[in-house]
């Protein structure tokens, strides 16, 4: 079989999503920085009360605690277990209204195949 | 610098794969994942019935050709609702990867040395181009997924791939319970003879550790384009204790005898190639196998089976998720040009393509 050239995938370089691209999804790309705003401060948000909460729990158990032991150490199997429900539920509350037009704030958590 | 402390300083997350620097990166880290589960993943099936509502009530057929499809993206991209499941799509996929090399970039260079260190150590062997930052093809370049760097780039994109596989999967791929999943559905000759099996495209190598696992008696070779995959997927063969061999190589153009596997794998590699790259592929694989050898595809399935939605929502992954050929593969209908190549196909279910995939057989003579 005669090897591809390089002009044969010249195409490629067209293609929808060759590139990475910034795309804005409102004709208005303000819109599209605020609702990426509003997940990252989630997720910071989030980062602080998951310290918090390894913080009590190690306090409750040692009494002191090192900086070191909050970066590296792992929180308890029950207390990962609540972190995750209390995340789920406040991913739910706090974003879920944004599909509010079709019912989608309602809809359960679950996990997909593939994204 | 030891395998365990570059790659598992805080031990391993589900079974197999690299923990987060500190216990804030993965704190992000979850609640991007969760992000997805209830904002992505949960309202897969209630955006599906709410936008195909609108592309009825607009009169929009249910139809998965160019014209129809390019109405649909139209019709569906002018809704508020659908705009922002969109936007946060794109924002997640781009806050996980800026919180996954965030952490481990933190320690790139002690990750590194861990590879370099492993190479000589078995059980198994790694080959690659010493020069495999600058031979790169274009098309196999792409940030697939968004991947900061994409799979040839960047000397960590097997450890971002294999996290990113961990969370994109839901939990599927915890333990390599996908990788084994794999390994039973690749088919494997009538006769019963297993010498040598192929496993096309790697990546982080969880398939060909698997394949091996399943078939010890067997010769297992693993190739991928990607130099950074293969010296990740050498890592993991030896904290699996797996001797695999791997090789960094196109399967177009493959450097190994004709007639030489039993048994070929391509597990989603060929929805990541652009179709003309895709039939050199099958071509070689053609040559590669004996006859009476097996080849499974596992990929997404066929346009011939889809509707106008299915189609729209392949577009959108294309354009916003860095799959730039996934809809030219589905619209190859892959499982036509096997046979075209001059295999026999002997299984094909589209609603279990990811699951039992495509299997063709090289005839006898």
């Amino acid at each position: 079989m005669a090897k591809l050239k390089e002009a044969d995938l010249a195409y490629t370089n067209d293609l929808p999503g060759a590139e990475r691209g910034n795309p804005s999804y409102f004709e208005n790309e303000v819109i599209d920085h605020l609702l990426g705003i509003v997940l990252e401060l989630g997720a910071q948000f989030w980062v602080l009360r998951d310290r918090q909460a390894f913080l009590e729990e190690q306090l409750a158990a040692k009494g002191v605690v090192s900086a070191e032991d909050l970066d590296h150490g792992k929180p308890s199997d029950e207390l990962l277990a609540k972190l995750k429900a209390e995340r789920l539920a406040m991913i739910q509350q706090v974003y879920g209204r944004l599909y509010s037009t079709y019912g989608g704030d309602k809809a359960a958590a679950t996990s997909a195949p593939m994204s | 610098m030891s395998i365990q402390d570059a790659l598992f300083p805080r031990g391993k997350i589900a079974g197999v794969f690299p923990t987060l620097t500190s216990r804030g990166d993965e704190a992000y880290v979850d609640f991007i994942e969760d992000a997805r589960n209830v904002l992505m993943h949960a309202q897969q099936r209630p955006i599906s019935e709410y936008s195909q509502q609108l592309m009825k009530d607009a009169g929009i057929d249910d139809s998965p050709d160019r014209e129809t499809t390019q109405a649909a993206i139209d019709l569906l991209m002018q809704d508020p609702t659908l705009k922002t499941y969109y936007r946060v799509k794109r924002s997640l996929q781009e806050s996980f990867w800026f919180g996954l090399s965030k952490s481990f970039n933190q320690r790139r260079d002690a990750i590194v040395a861990a590879f370099d260190a492993a190479e000589a150590a078995g059980p198994g062997t790694v080959e690659y181009d010493a020069n495999w930052q600058d031979s790169a093809p274009e098309y196999a370049s792409r940030e697939i997924h968004i991947q900061p760097g994409g799979y040839l780039k960047d000397e960590l994109a097997g450890v971002f791939y294999d996290y990113g596989l961990k969370v994109f999967m839901g939990g599927a791929a915890d333990h390599d319970r996908l990788a084994k999943g794999v390994s039973m559905a690749t088919a494997m000759p009538d006769d019963g003879q297993v010498s040598r099996i192929l496993d096309l495209g790697v990546s982080a190598g969880a398939t060909t550790i698997a394949l091996k696992e399943k078939h010890p008696d067997a010769e297992v070779w693993g190739i991928d384009i990607s130099a950074p995959m293969v010296r990740y997927a050498h890592v993991r063969a030896m904290e699996a204790g797996a001797e695999i061999h791997l090789r960094q190589m196109a399967a177009e153009e493959m450097d190994f005898p004709d007639n030489h596997f039993d048994a070929v794998l391509a597990m989603l590699l060929f929805h990541e190639l652009p179709v003309p790259v895709a039939k050199e592929v099958i071509a070689e694989v053609f040559r590669v196998l004996r006859p009476g050898g097996k080849f499974t595809v596992l990929d997404f399935p066929s346009v011939r089976s889809r509707g106008t939605y299915s189609m729209f929502f392949a577009e959108m992954d294309a354009a916003d998720n860095g799959e730039p050929y996934l809809p030219d593969f589905v619209r190859s209908n892959v499982e036509d040009l096997l046979v075209e190549a001059g295999f026999e196909l002997e299984h094909y279910d589209p609603k279990a393509a990811l699951t039992r995939g495509r299997v063709v057989v090289k005839p006898v003579a």
